[in-house]
């Protein structure tokens, strides 16, 4: 058991990872003992104990010693980017919501990146993070562009009976699904297509959430598992975009239609749209470490959590397809919490809930199942045929 | 989400001063000389979008996503969406 110190009781855990990151050394190491006191001295009174791979990871940060760094810009309903400059790292709130939102967001992020699991910013060399909102108008979306985070204002514009989307800095873990695909594209690097691309969605989508869970101190049990649940304008008829814990039920609507994401593998979509169903056969992977981290227990980043970083840092590669992911995460869970622990068996649960069979003595992928072509030929998010005659000169 | 969002529109169905607006789009995006192959880079969750116009002599069909498309081509785009989703609320 750790020292007591007087400043223990005191210091609430945001603020000791303010000084994790920006202090001295003797400061750092001090603040990390602390948090992971802080945090075995909780797990002890709830009678779990704290996992060796998260002290791990505490110490690695401190080694890292590398500082937050953000920068929120707005392209100011354009297209270039980044856009001007509103908020700089270490600036107050500005009267700008959406460039709050996006700043606390990535702070967020790269607070439970960096004491959750040892990995500073996203390419883990604490790379900033740039943000840019009021991208273009109407502009229903958010994404990466592989260097930096973009938002939309959803159709905040329009008469209230009409919108479908808020901004998209309303939802934290819509945020830290974006970023997430910055942290798999300097580890994994998974294809943004089929089964390896639905697998890059999930990721986004269990770490995204992790960070919601993870800011607001919620145990897998407590969690929505929700992605861009306030994302959704009033009179839509859904409860968010996707549901990692009932796939295909987020929403219902006369506009956007019904949620089309499966929740086993006998229901997996075979189609050329959306990259080959990325953002539809993602929930299989979803509610895999949904069953995972419930069985677990506890918050969800500490173990079910550390097992996916494992294996996405240490194991999958571009073409990693579900079946890959299900023997990783399996091995993964075996090198952090023992063989036939209850760890590894709630991994195993989890993906046997989605219809797949992790591989005990080594893997061999299934082959990825062959596409069958959608019946109108939709290969991006829009088609447009214009017929006039005489058109060109 | 993954949603795949089709629009079809004959300029001949179309009061005048709207096919004369697109046509104008058209042409001001120097929409028959721009690149016709199809994207190559896949950048998670960025909207990617196939044009086709089809002037019944021939047809030119351009692939582009959200940070790939060409400035020229960006008025036509906003004016396409905004059909889309004036038809979409529509019903």
């Amino acid at each position: 058991m750790p020292h007591r110190h007087s400043i223990f009781c005191i210091l609430p855990p945001h603020m000791l990872e303010q000084i994790a990151q920006n202090g001295t050394e003797a400061q750092r190491n001090f603040a990390q003992q602390t948090i992971s006191a802080s945090r075995q001295a909780r797990d002890l009174r709830r009678g779990r104990a704290l996992n060796l791979a998260m002290r791990t990871a505490v110490r690695g940060m401190a080694a890292a010693g590398k500082s937050k760094q953000r920068a929120v810009y707005s392209a100011q309903f354009g297209t270039q980017l980044p856009g001007v400059l509103i908020r700089n790292e270490g600036d107050g709130p500005v009267a700008d919501i959406g460039v709050n939102e996006a700043y606390e967001g990535s702070g967020a992020t790269y607070d439970m990146y960096a004491v959750a699991f040892g990995r500073s910013s996203v390419d883990n060399n604490g790379m900033k993070l740039v943000s840019t909102v009021h991208y273009d108008k109407n502009y229903e979306n958010a994404f990466w562009d592989g260097e930096q985070m973009v938002y939309g204002d959803g159709d905040e514009q329009l008469p209230a009976s009409q919108q479908l989307f808020n901004r998209f800095t309303i939802s934290l873990d819509v945020i830290g699904h974006e970023l997430t695909h910055g942290v798999t594209q300097y580890e994994a690097n998974l294809v943004y297509s089929n089964q390896q691309g639905a697998l890059n969605e999930a990721i986004s989508d269990i770490f995204g959430s992790l960070v919601k869970q993870y800011r607001m101190n919620q145990t897998a049990a407590e969690a929505d598992w929700l992605i861009g649940a306030e994302l959704l304008a009033p009179n839509v008829n859904g409860i968010a975009l996707r549901s990692m814990k009932a796939p295909g039920t987020a929403y219902n609507d006369p506009v956007l239609g019904k949620d089309p994401q499966p929740a086993h593998m006998k229901d997996y979509v075979n189609t050329t749209d959306d990259e080959g169903g990325v953002h539809i056969n993602s929930g299989i992977v979803n509610h895999a470490f949904y069953v995972t981290a419930v069985e677990i227990g506890g918050f969800a980043w500490e173990k079910a959590g550390q097992i996916w970083y494992r294996a996405l840092t240490e194991k999958m590669t571009s073409t990693s397809n579900f079946q890959d992911a299900a023997d990783m995460t399996f091995e993964s869970a075996g090198e952090l919490f023992g063989k036939n622990s209850l760890e590894q068996n709630a991994v195993k649960l989890g993906w046997s809930q989605v219809g797949i069979t992790v591989k005990e003595t080594g893997s061999t992928p299934d082959p990825t199942p062959t596409p069958v072509p959608a019946p109108n030929q939709g290969e991006g998010c829009m088609t447009v045929l214009l017929r006039a005659v005489g058109l060109v000169k | 989400m993954g949603r795949t969002i089709s629009l079809n529109i004959n300029l001949d169905d179309l009061p005048a001063d709207q096919a004369a607006d697109l046509r104008r789009l058209i042409d001001e995006s120097d929409f028959i000389n721009l690149d016709d192959a199809p994207l190559k880079k896949h950048t998670p969750d960025q909207f990617r979008y196939t044009i086709t116009v089809d002037t019944g002599k021939f047809q030119h069909t351009v692939h582009t996503s959200d940070s790939s498309a060409p400035e020229t081509l960006r008025p036509l785009l906003h004016d396409l969406l905004e059909r889309t989703r004036t038809k979409e609320r529509s019903g």
